[in-house]
């Protein structure tokens, strides 16, 4: 009887499948996140105020980025937060109804709400108390969906301002739940140190649920990411400020259980999609290294660099990496030269790169959509980074993508100083199939939310 | 309508020849499932892996670990299989609480049906621990008022629960008393309307699933990637542990 009952679950399952999710998106979010089927229907780009351009604050652009549209390619909506507060990273809820963006210099997280009406995002919540509810930590930086909670990677700490973070677990609703610090040399906290470093530097996250495991990378402290890029390269005890570990979590106790060394500020984590590929990837931005973080076959995780990203001794400096939905290639940003490279990593432990083509002056972000043929880029890396005066361009630039024949062509561009709108960061995605049925026509679903 | 539904309900439970095909495709969903782990699969064609038996990895020793609090629970009006209008806490009994929501029409294999599955999984697998499963209450609350009532939900759950475990089927008497319940979890859902404009069921929803403590506290969202009976009942120890 029990049978029974427990296979007509079964039974409604195998007979009467239909995907019911939208599978398809960037390729660097987290799993947990619903995806989108197909064409997105806007990007959002957090974006840098910048003194005397405009209204000079930080804010949210939203481009509509639906072919379809009487709009496309063009700028829809501009909300500004007020001030300046160092804008970076952004990351959406797992449910895609909130985007919530970092200020790295104020500490301000702006929640927005990007479900009521994905053509024109609204502010919801600003979190002011980042730094005292977590107890210190300073510059959130990434926003990884956890099923119904926030995790915030930390860049900094208010005691010295150097590497030294943590990450900070917020629910839902934008509160506060939890700090995790990263382990030190002072404080492993049960981690196994396998190199040369301990150094609790922070970055970025990513998660491998089925293997119960989380990735925290490390970049550089307030003190070092406020500074100015030319006076920071000439100071050599700010240079011995960068992070050089990595460490790996047990993600369902959120204990760190392995520090491995990655040399040279190990910064993105994109890990495989496919379900027995155990494996991520980063970039070192000073060595210009491509590394392997992977399970091997006793089960245990390794760190090891299995590729360089142009000519190291130039310091390119890759930034941003966007693994395609197949695990079989690895775009990599390099922003000195502005290139896109693209690295086949079929085999993950000997890639090669097979494609590259200067995208524009400088190059941070790329965002694809889920079939890879569509790619996104932008600018900015900080705003006392970015490059000077004429190199200094500001745009989001959108390619279309011929895998067969390994070409990029350009299709718009969005030119940010032109639309007096400021330095262009993170790009994330929305569109009217993740909240409603009634999105077959885009033009009345737009219609229909702006009234 | 109900009736109707009811009707090819009662057909399906008493066709034998249909038992035999449920018997098939259970055998032959659990080979999939073995196949499934040594298969290159990606998103979509993937079976969660609470369909699977080993969750994979080792999970650290309960109580070693915390849970921490992430909000209070929510509230609200519901309706047990008999009719009768309780509130959600009140079913809760202040025990530890396993909230799903789900719908009877559910179809996707990594959705309701899975929820459903790891639950009676946790009975099972509970038999021999008397007081976990003494301390325990699942709930699986309808996403569907419209098709969901306490007599379909009766029968959804009709001999799922069984041996001590306590585990209610409930649903609410409309979308105006279920609306603000979800919005109290988080819990997102997108509803079918046919060209007139009526109401048409459920289209999807994030499938998620709450662990409350017995102050009503909510100790850990689930989703589809670690939702597995062993993953859950290790959560449900080291809650106890921590009332110890």
């Amino acid at each position: 009887m029990y049978l029974r009952n427990f296979g007509i679950s079964i039974l409604t399952a195998i007979l009467l499948t239909i995907s019911s999710f939208s599978y398809a998106d960037e390729t660097c979010m987290s799993p947990y996140m619903q995806k989108i089927v197909g064409q997105e229907d806007y990007v959002y780009v957090w974006t840098l105020g910048v003194e005397g351009l405009g209204d000079e604050q930080d804010k949210l652009v939203t481009i509509d980025v639906s072919p379809k549209s009487k709009t496309y390619g063009k700028v829809v909506s501009v909300l500004s937060v007020g001030g300046r507060n160092e804008a970076h990273h952004s990351g959406l809820s797992d449910d895609r109804h909130y985007l919530w963006a970092g200020g790295l210099d104020s500490n301000k997280i702006f929640i927005f709400d990007v479900a009521t009406n994905p053509r024109k995002p609204s502010l919801s919540k600003v979190v002011i108390d980042f730094v005292e509810k977590t107890g210190g930590i300073v510059g959130p930086h990434t926003f990884y969906a956890l099923p119904g909670r926030m995790m915030v990677s930390g860049l900094s700490n208010n005691k010295d301002n150097g590497g030294r973070t943590g990450l900070a677990e917020y629910n839902s609703k934008g509160e506060f739940i939890a700090t995790h610090w990263l382990p030190t040399d002072g404080d492993l906290k049960g981690a196994n140190k396998t190199g040369n470093f301990a150094d609790g530097y922070g970055y970025d996250i990513r998660v491998q649920p089925r293997r119960n495991i989380m990735l925290t990378s490390s970049f550089t402290g307030w003190s070092n990411y406020m500074m100015d890029f030319g006076q920071m390269l000439q100071d050599g005890e700010a240079m011995k400020r960068f992070g050089n570990t990595m460490v790996l979590w047990d993600l369902h106790s959120r204990k760190p259980k392995k520090v491995f060394d990655v040399p040279g500020a190990p910064l993105e984590i994109r890990c495989a999609w496919g379900a027995n590929n155990n494996y991520c990837f980063t970039t070192t931005a000073l060595t210009s290294k491509i590394w392997l973080i992977y399970e091997d076959k006793s089960g245990e995780w390794q760190a090891k660099a299995v590729a360089d990203i142009g000519d190291p001794s130039k310091v390119p400096l890759p930034v941003d990496i966007s693994i395609t939905s197949d695990d079989k290639g690895l775009w990599v940003d390099t922003f000195m030269d502005g290139k896109a490279r693209l690295f086949d990593i079929s085999d993950p432990h000997n890639p090669k790169q097979i494609f590259e083509e200067k995208i524009g002056s400088q190059v941070n972000m790329i965002s694809q959509s889920w079939d890879g043929t569509r790619a996104y880029f932008s600018t900015s890396l900080l705003g006392s980074w970015d490059k000077t005066e004429d190199a200094d361009e500001q745009w989001v630039k959108l390619y279309d993508w011929d895998q067969e024949n390994l070409k990029l062509s350009h299709v718009w561009t969005v030119d940010f100083y032109k639309e007096k709108l400021g330095r262009a960061h993170q790009m994330r995605f929305g569109a009217y199939s993740l909240y409603s049925s009634k999105n077959s026509d885009e033009e009345k679903s737009v219609s229909m939310l702006d009234k | 309508m109900i009736k109707l539904r009811l009707t090819k309900v009662n057909l399906f439970f008493n066709n034998y020849i249909m038992k035999k095909i449920i018997l098939f495709i259970y055998i032959f969903t659990s080979v999939t499932l073995i196949y499934a782990d040594n298969d290159n699969q990606f998103l979509s064609d993937e079976l969660a892996p609470g369909w699977k038996k080993e969750l994979g990895y080792k999970l650290p020793e309960p109580g070693s670990y915390k849970l921490y609090n992430i909000r209070k629970a929510g509230n609200g009006q519901v309706v047990d299989k008999k009719g009768n209008s309780i509130d959600l806490y009140s079913a809760m009994n202040n025990k530890i609480t396993l909230l799903s929501f789900i719908y009877s029409n559910c179809s996707d294999k990594n959705g309701c049906p899975l929820a459903t599955a790891v639950f009676y999984k946790i009975q099972e697998k509970l038999k021999k621990e008397k007081y976990l499963l003494k301390n325990l209450k699942m709930i699986s609350l309808s996403f569907d008022p419209e098709y969901d009532t306490p007599s379909i939900m009766s029968l959804y759950g009709k001999d799922l629960s069984y041996i001590d475990a306590d585990w209610r089927f409930l649903t609410t008497s409309s979308l105006n008393y279920l609306t603000p319940i979800l919005q109290s979890y988080d819990q997102p859902v997108i509803r079918k309307y046919k060209k007139d404009g009526s109401y048409d069921g459920v289209q999807s929803h994030i499938l998620r699933v709450y662990l409350i403590d017995d102050k009503k506290l909510i100790r850990n969202i689930y989703n589809v990637d670690f939702l597995h009976p062993d993953l859950l009942i290790n959560d449900i120890k080291t809650l106890l542990l921590g009332n110890e």
